[in-house]
């Protein structure tokens, strides 16, 4: 009976996700759906409700009745399930409901505060996500029944990754790869050494300086974690490493975005910044969704950045271990520095990479590897910029030389924020994508004439359609799927790994580990700055 | 007037006028019985915040090499009280790991001590003073209260 009780909230988790797909079925909601802009979701809202309630309450009901093991089962989905349906639930109620609200309220409020909560903070639901899983662990926090499942948060973000392989080409991976080396190597190495200077100038313990010249250098709380036994660092010195290179990522994973859209940084631009100047590689991937969480453009190339950190990791816990080992006569072996720090999940990013390349997720059907896909997905919406481009474009009467068929074309495209069918028609495939595609022809049409000097388009509006109608191109069918999946993954490791960060870890921030960890945080997030902005240029992406 | 104190410290200025005020009873009444208690903060193992990067090995190896540097901290704050104490070679000294306001609860039930003595509420210095050692945690009275054995001993 006990065990029963244990596992009530995740049945009435389950049971309420089912009762909320069963609402939508119905259609009662599409009027606040509406409301919210999440009708285009609506079928995926109900999917997703009713797959996931259902499994809860299975696996739910098991536990209840079996006796706890050891078996791969039992360890990856039955232990674990509580915290995996928490993590969805909040995932689901951020996405569908608190983003658009925040969104909602941030316009509402615009005239009264002159700006936008929304855009300045970048709530959107990669941000909103981390921030509900730090007020929950530091409130409440984390409920006994899902304290398993929020430890597969790391686990999850790393398939993300793995599922990301799929989505670059050789010659992207090519280009980003020279950039990231060049960039982190420098900066990587550059920040170290600075550390490393800075603790013989104010005469601080060597072994304070190797942990926190790891964590500034390479991967924020990973690197000194892997560095902390290897240079045999204190406990303040760990606390303290630890709390300042929190609470610097942290201001960091806000601060960031803002900047680089104020600076008018492109995906590229921002993915080498934020991945080369934030600390922590959760928060890289967080600031680089909160950049821009419509496509995946700044995330790519965040995330190469990250990759060839997290490959410095091992040369610099090398490095570190051998100047540590030459003050206190202390030897370590090639296999614990180097072999047990590798990042085995790499090898995964690799192959997905290699499937891709090698076309086993592009058809022959999918002509050059490429197919419209004009249904309703986020990805394949424009950004906001451009809506609100449009729309101004829209009411400053722009678009007046337009045919009546091309103006209908634009017209839709504002109302829906992306090229696709009648909502109306969604159900019925065959008639929604012909109405969609038709809709793109028209629109190229527009680019046409502005290119045949036939009519006068601003270049803004210019490059939002042309956005638009870039977003519909789609790789192949599995790669949209599976990264339908890694959106939703990042969304949850990133919850998860929110509930991760405690107002305890972060208040052990002080002492010399601060005034050093400022000053080369600041100072690597600055050059790099100016060195991205300098060097990195546009990469086309796919 | 007490059996058995048990001296909770992990060696900061307030911990130690708890030291000071215990031992001075143990050299005035040598029935007294101590056991100082120095508590691991379980804590530790949120430090590793959000990373996701190593594997579950690394992990184990950094929470490891916690363990035993907290406990050399911990060996050195015992040396240092028996130094200072005569008194304290008859002492029972004791390490656990836990949340403090249990652990510190569930060692004086265990023991059957009739009072726990602390040091007093110490103000948080700023975050750019001198490291010390540890986590910085402070112990909550409403978590702390309710879980009482016995009388809590405060010494100003």
């Amino acid at each position: 009976m006990s065990r029963v009780k244990d596992h009530v909230p995740v049945l009435l988790m389950g049971g309420l996700l089912i009762v909320y797909g069963l609402i939508v079925q119905t259609g009662i909601l599409l009027p606040m759906m509406k409301y919210l802009q999440t009708h285009k979701s609506m079928d995926l809202q109900m999917t997703l409700t009713l797959i996931v309630g259902g499994i809860a309450i299975a696996g739910a009901l098991v536990n209840s009745v079996k006796e706890p093991g050891n078996s791969i089962i039992d360890r990856f989905f039955l232990q674990p399930l509580g915290g995996i349906v928490l993590i969805l639930v909040m995932a689901m109620a951020i996405r569908w409901y608190l983003e658009p609200l925040v969104e909602i309220m941030s316009e509402a409020l615009q005239p009264l505060l002159g700006f936008g909560i929304y855009k300045v903070l970048n709530l959107n639901y990669v941000v909103l996500g981390i921030l509900a899983g730090v007020l929950l662990t530091n409130t409440w926090g984390i409920p006994k029944f899902a304290e398993a499942g929020v430890k597969c948060a790391r686990f999850v973000l790393k398939m993300g990754v793995i599922m990301l392989g799929a989505r670059y080409s050789f010659a992207e991976l090519a280009k980003l790869g020279v950039y990231s080396v060049w960039l982190v190597g420098f900066f990587v190495l550059g920040t170290v050494f600075l550390v490393l200077w800075l603790g013989n100038l104010f005469k601080q313990p060597k072994s304070m300086t190797g942990v926190l010249s790891a964590g500034m250098g390479v991967c924020g709380v990973s690197a000194t974690v892997a560095v902390a036994p290897v240079v045999k660092a204190k406990s303040a010195e760990m606390a303290y490493t630890i709390g300042t290179i929190l609470s610097f990522g942290i201001i960091c994973m806000f601060v960031f975005p803002t900047i680089g859209h104020m600076a008018g940084m492109n995906p590229v631009q921002f993915g080498a910044w934020a991945g080369t100047g934030i600390l922590n590689s959760a928060q890289v991937a967080a600031a680089a969704l909160a950049f821009n969480a419509v496509d995946i453009k700044t995330l790519k190339v965040a995330e190469i950045f990250n990759i060839t950190r997290v490959l410095f990791l091992p040369i610099i816990v090398l490095v570190l271990a051998t100047w540590f080992g030459k003050e206190s006569g202390h030897k370590l072996s090639f296999k614990s520095v180097v072999i047990d720090k590798f990042p085995i999940f790499i090898l995964g990013f690799l192959l997905l990479f290699g499937m891709s390349s090698a076309g086993m997720f592009s058809p022959p059907s999918h002509y050059k590897g490429k197919y419209i896909d004009v249904s309703y997905n986020d990805r394949t919406q424009v950004t906001n910029e451009e809506w609100v481009t449009l729309s101004k474009a829209m009411a400053a009467g722009e678009f007046s030389a337009l045919t009546p068929e091309q103006l209908a074309a634009v017209k839709n495209l504002i109302e829906q924020r992306q090229i696709a069918g009648n909502y109306a028609e969604r159900n019925d495939k065959k008639a929604f994508d012909k109405v969609g595609r038709a809709r793109m022809t028209e629109l190229e049409g527009v680019l046409a004439a502005a290119k045949a000097k036939e009519l006068t388009l601003s270049s803004d509006v210019k490059g939002a359609i042309k956005h638009a109608i870039k977003q519909v191109h789609k790789k192949s069918k599995t790669i949209v799927t599976l990264t339908d999946f890694m959106i939703w993954f990042f969304a949850f490791g990133l919850i998860g790994l929110g509930m991760q960060i405690t107002k305890k870890a972060i208040t052990q921030a002080g002492g010399w580990p601060i005034v050093m960890g400022v000053i080369a945080g600041i100072t690597k997030a600055a050059l790099s700055f100016f060195v991205v902005l300098w060097l990195v240029k546009d990469v086309v992406l796919n | 007037m007490f059996k058995h104190i048990l001296l909770c410290t992990h060696g900061t200025a307030g911990a130690q006028k708890a030291e000071a005020f215990v031992f001075r009873q143990s050299a005035a009444d040598s029935a007294l019985q101590v056991s100082v208690l120095t508590v691991l903060d379980e804590d530790w193992r949120l430090m590793t915040g959000d990373d996701w990067l190593n594997s579950s090995k690394t992990h184990t190896a950094f929470l490891d090499h916690v363990e035993e540097q907290v406990s050399e901290e911990i060996g050195e704050e015992w040396q240092r009280i028996r130094d200072t104490y005569p008194a304290a070679s008859e002492a029972v000294f004791l390490q656990r790991t836990g949340s403090i306001a249990e652990t510190i609860t569930r060692v004086a039930n265990k023991l059957h001590c009739d009072v726990i003595a602390i040091g007093p509420y110490q103000k948080s210095k700023g975050i750019f003073s001198h490291a010390e050692k540890g986590l910085r945690a402070r112990m909550k009275n409403e978590i702390l209260h309710p879980l009482l054995p016995c009388p809590l001993l405060i010494i100003p």
